[in-house]
This record gives C-alpha cells, structure tokens and sequence, in this order.
C-alpha cells in the first residue's frame, strides 16, 4: 500500500486496482481498511480533503522513510538471493 | 454490494473504528462488486478488529468534526455574511445617530439597506448548498454548522426586525 501510494494520492478501489497491477493479488475490502488504518495510526499515511464520497489518502514523509528502508532491505535479500541460485 | 449490506456488514466493526471510518467505508463497499467474497473478507476483518482493535495515533481523528466542517467556503460564508449584515445595520445606525437622524425614517432604503438585504439573501442559496451536500455525510457536524449559520442569520434580522428599520 504504501508503495501505491508513492506514486501519487490515491482513494480506496484506486489503490486496489494499482496494488493488484503491481502484484496479482486483489485485495479485499476488510484487507484494504483494515491496512489503512494501522498505517494511518503508525502515521505513514494521512488522509486527504474527501472527494465526493470517496478518501484519498497520501503517503507522509514518515512513510516514505519506511518504504525506502523496506525495500532496500528486500532488494539487498533479492540480490542475494539470486547470487546464490547462479551456481545452480 | 448494496448499501444495505454495507451498512449491515460495517456494524460489525467496533464502534471506535466505525467512528473514524463507517462513512467512507461504507461507501467504499457500495462500490464493491464481488459480492459473497467481499461480504466473507469484511466480516473476517471486522472480527480481527474486535480482537486486536486499532487505536492510538490518528485513529481519533475526526476529518469531519465541527472545526473542520467550519472550515468550509460553503460554512463559514455564510457566517461572514451574517456578521456583516449586523455590522452594516450598526455602522449605519451609528452614522444616523451621528447625524440626528433615525435610521428607519428614510424615504430611500439607502446603500446600507441594499447592502444588508445583498448579504441576507445571497447567503441562503449557499447555506442549501452546505446542506444538500454535507448534511447526509456528516450530520452531527452539519447540524452544528446550520444551527450556528442560523443563529447567525436571526442575530442579523433581529435588530431590523425589532427596531423597525
């Protein structure tokens, strides 16, 4: 989700939709909310002024510190990872 | 889903969290196609909040309380509006009083008159359309806000009124 939200602000089936292009899965409503609010708890995301009905959230500062550390952690274990499977 | 369903299902959740998420939720799930599957993955998340409940940080944070409702063009307009019809009648009435005069006693109603007549009337459109808009999505914020424009505007018509201006 908050790689989603990196990309821009975004409202419920909006992200959905991104997160499903980026990954396969879809998620589900309950899923969905249940993520949005213990980030917005944690503070990495933060709502936005509602459009119409629908919430769009952004990723704060805070988040996009956490999405950086995540995924030079994940990149670094890919990487070695696949070091490992080329002998093979 | 239905908007039934969906206010049926987000009941579920406890009242805290309803609280801060019901409305866009529920809206959410109106939007929601996938019917039994959805229905199922709510009801599961609605049972883990009960358990392990989201608290703290934002989680209290109300994007439509009072204050934030007020801070609307469509609220606060109004207000202004209101608060300027009264100091119109009372800078005129000052003015008058200057000059001897009384001010319900002219022939011409006058530039302040048209001004405060201006001011009241054109508030009014503004304050159906805070309404038609807000009142069904935030109604206890909403209220507060009418109420307030309301006060507001019998504060403005009141002086007129009872001084036969």
């Amino acid at each position: 989700m908050l790689a989603s939200l990196a990309s821009g602000p975004k409202h419920g089936h909006a992200m959905l939709d991104d997160i499903a292009a980026m990954c396969g899965t879809r998620l589900g409503p309950g899923t969905l909310y249940g993520a949005i609010a213990r980030l917005e708890q944690q503070g990495w995301i933060e709502p936005l002024a509602p459009e119409e009905r629908r919430q769009p959230y952004q990723i704060t500062a805070a988040g996009l510190q956490v999405l950086r550390a995540r995924l030079t952690t994940l990149a670094r274990f890919a990487k070695a990872g696949l070091r490992r499977l080329e002998p093979l | 889903m239905n908007r039934g369903t969906a206010r049926i299902v987000t009941r579920i959740y406890p009242r805290a969290w309803r609280g801060r998420y019901a409305e866009e939720f529920t809206y959410f799930l109106e939007e929601e196609h996938r019917g039994m599957r959805a229905i199922l993955n709510v009801v599961r998340a609605a049972m883990w909040e009960r358990i392990f409940p989201t608290v703290g940080g934002r989680m209290e944070q109300n994007i439509y309380s009072f204050g934030s409702m007020l801070k609307k063009p469509s609220a606060f307009l109004p207000l202004a509006m209101s608060v300027g019809a009264l100091a119109t009648v009372a800078i005129a009435a000052i003015v008058a009083a200057q000059h001897g005069g009384h001010l319900g006693g002219q022939k011409d109603e006058g530039t302040a008159a048209h001004m405060w007549q201006l001011l009241m009337t054109v508030q009014v459109p503004i304050v159906l359309w805070f309404a038609a808009n807000w009142l069904r999505r935030a109604p206890r914020a909403s209220f507060g806000v009418l109420a307030l424009q309301a006060g507001a505007w019998v504060a403005s018509l009141a002086p007129v009124y009872l001084l036969h201006l």
